[in-house]
């Protein structure tokens, strides 16, 4: 049910391959223990019973656009994720095209799991540049093409009637690895996402650290190289410069030929030596500003992620080694460095676990009659304290 | 998964192809290596429909060169193309709405064992390839009418992969579908990618377009209008060689 989200009971008897009084059966038992619901349907014109799982609160939407890719997925209550779909997404993308299909995906997904558009309460969004949460606008020119001048959380709360969180793709996924992945047992953690773009999300204290406009932990903006090249923001000599997926595709541009970055991410976990050194370089490179960073706030753990973390320990390795040959030897608690555990999942689920901790003010609103669209995006200008905040008004 | 290989799996060199007073192509190029989307793009009428036609051997080029691998070959019939390992998907998909998914797939080249049918074992690789495509089909015995344009799409990419083709050739595999189905179709590409098939993309949607493809080859008229690097190249450049407001030197932008 999971991985479909909803079905039909014929088409359950034929994905498990039990008959179909026996997926009856069993329907009617789960729907009793309030585990599914059911609801009539028709399938080629005859009538059919479509089975989901139960969520009686209602969904929450997450959306993280990537550089070359958008992720919708919906979420419940129990943390779970009921349905999601991936898009491939050009260089550059359109922030019309864009936002106007993922709309359209987080419609076409709950109608997947047959719910209807009452039952979406939230939407968060993770995206891959530092964000002003309480405007939903992106705080720093230049990162995103085609971005800077938009409300994104209000056009998109405009186009799916509900309230929408907007926040950066790291800092969503250092929440969402703090609340259930590899940093759950810690109060103060970094993720650092090294993708088409290089960040990192800050938690102290269990909550998620934006700074005041949403600039904390942009690691991949700290200059490394006082005669690099221009970068995107306008500084020179950027980490980004030298680690983004520009650089490293640059670098093996003449032995290689025109590879993309999952090109190098396959090749180099095939054991490319060339494409390995690259993203080892990189691990280095990165670990030496994570350095910076750790001894400024003193995390627990670090936690590793994004698309380049998907080679392992031949990322993660040099960075490690590079965080502890940078920072100071702390005797009592050194600071571990890990991998992903959430992995490709983590911005979304982060997105997920924003746009619920934003819903928890709204529901208490709900109880009023006629519920203000506006409330969840009101509530969230409280950073990192939305549970704490209480009802607005 | 490369695209500096050395060979291409496929090249055309100077295809010509008339219809009586009407020059479809013209001295058309176009390499396409494994592990490479090559997307064709073009007005209606550029010739991109029949460029299809002439590499999934329906229609015989008037002049011009092909090349499989660097041997010179003639695709004289669909059957011939099926030989080369070149796959395609039309844009009407031939599929049959009152049979099973595992009946489409193996529709006319149905595994035997003994005299009988082997439902198990058609069933099995069915699984296994629509799997492989992430695809998000509850059962393969679902008839393919109550599959959504999407699912469609994806058993008809599903039923090229059987033959474990070389080069497959995707005819508008978009058009007319929702976004989430865009989304799975688009995917779908990605994998075959990463899978080290060649893949020849023809599309009108320049995002789709620009969203996987490695090299964007433009045509206007029948003839090459500007060979684009995927990534590196903005939808106004590639506007403007398909509207003509510009025209490329050919091969100029080839990187590598």
């Amino acid at each position: 049910m999971k991985r479909y989200g909803g079905l039909t009971q014929v088409e359950l008897a034929e994905a498990t391959g039990l008959s179909t009084a026996t997926v009856s059966t069993i329907v009617k038992e789960l729907t009793q223990a309030g585990v599914v619901d059911t609801r009539p349907t028709s399938r080629s014109g005859r009538r059919a019973l479509k089975v989901t799982l139960a969520r009686q609160l209602g969904l929450v939407a997450g959306i993280q656009f990537g550089h070359r890719h958008l992720k919708v997925a919906l979420g419940d209550f129990g943390r779970t994720i009921v349905a999601e779909q991936q898009m491939p997404l050009p260089v550059d993308h359109r922030v019309d095209t864009g936002l106007d299909r993922a709309a359209l995906l987080v419609m076409d997904l709950l109608e997947r799991v047959g719910a209807s558009t009452d039952e979406l309460l939230t939407v968060g969004m993770a995206l891959p540049a530092p964000v002003d949460i309480s405007t939903g606008m992106i705080s720093v020119r230049g990162i995103m093409r085609g971005w800077d001048d938009l409300h994104v959380g209000q056009v998109m709360s405009k186009r799916l009637a509900r309230p929408v969180v907007v926040d950066n793709d790291a800092n969503l996924a250092a929440l969402a690895e703090a609340e259930l992945g590899a940093a759950r047992a810690v109060r103060d953690s970094v993720f650092v996402r090294v993708s088409y773009g290089t960040g990192a999300g800050v938690v102290i204290n269990g909550n998620v650290h934006r700074g005041y406009a949403g600039t904390a932990g942009e690691i991949g903006h700290v200059q490394v190289d006082p005669a690099g090249p221009i970068c995107r923001c306008g500084n020179r000599g950027c980490l980004e410069t030298v680690v983004g997926s520009d650089a490293l595709l640059a670098l093996l541009r003449s032995s290689h030929g025109d590879l993309t970055l999952r090109d190098v991410i396959s090749r180099a976990l095939a054991g490319d030596p060339g494409c390995s050194r690259v993203v080892a370089d990189a691990g280095d490179r990165i670990g030496i500003a994570v350095a910076t960073l750790a001894s400024a706030m003193n995390p627990q753990v670090i936690v590793v992620g994004g698309e380049l973390a998907e080679t392992g320990e031949i990322l993660a390795g040099p960075l490690r080694d590079a965080v502890r040959r940078h920072l100071v030897p702390n005797t009592i608690a050194p600071v571990e460095v890990v991998l992903s555990e959430l992995g490709p999942q983590a911005e979304v689920m982060g997105a997920l676990a924003l746009a619920l901790q934003s819903t928890d003010v709204a529901s208490d609103v709900r109880l009023a009659p006629g519920t203000p669209g506006p409330v969840g995006l009101a509530s969230a200008q409280d950073p990192g304290g939305a549970g704490r905040s209480g009802a607005p008004g | 998964m490369s695209s500096s290989s050395a060979l291409p799996a496929l090249s055309l060199h100077g295809i010509d192809k008339s219809f009586g007073a009407v020059r479809a192509l013209e001295g058309i190029d176009l390499e396409v290596h494994r592990g490479e989307v090559v997307a064709l793009v073009g007005d209606n009428a550029a010739g991109k429909s029949t460029l299809a036609k002439v590499i999934a051997g329906v229609l015989t080029p008037d002049a011009g060169i092909i090349e499989s691998d660097g041997v010179p070959v003639t695709i004289p019939s669909p059957a011939a193309a099926h030989a080369l390992g070149i796959a395609t998907v039309f844009q009407d998909l031939a599929l049959c709405d009152n049979l099973d998914v595992v009946s489409n797939l193996y529709l006319g080249r149905e595994l035997h064992r003994g005299p009988r049918l082997d439902e198990a074992a058609m069933e099995e690789n069915a699984r296994r390839i629509l799997r492989d495509l992430t695809s998000r089909i509850p059962s393969v015995r679902t008839l393919v009418s109550d599959l959504s344009g999407g699912q469609r799409q994806s058993v008809a990419i599903a039923r090229t992969l059987l033959g474990d083709p070389r080069i497959v050739v995707l005819d508008e595999p978009t058009a007319s579908l929702s976004v989430s189905q865009t989304a799975e179709v688009l995917t779908h590409i990605e994998r075959l990618r990463d899978l080290g098939h060649a893949v020849i993309l023809i599309s009108h949607n320049m995002t789709d377009v620009r969203a996987v493809a490695d090299r964007i080859e433009v045509l206007r008229h029948g003839r090459n209008n500007g060979s684009f690097s995927g990534p590196g190249t903005s939808y106004e450049e590639i506007i403007a060689a398909i509207t003509g407001a510009m025209t490329t030197p050919r091969r100029s932008v080839r990187l590598g």
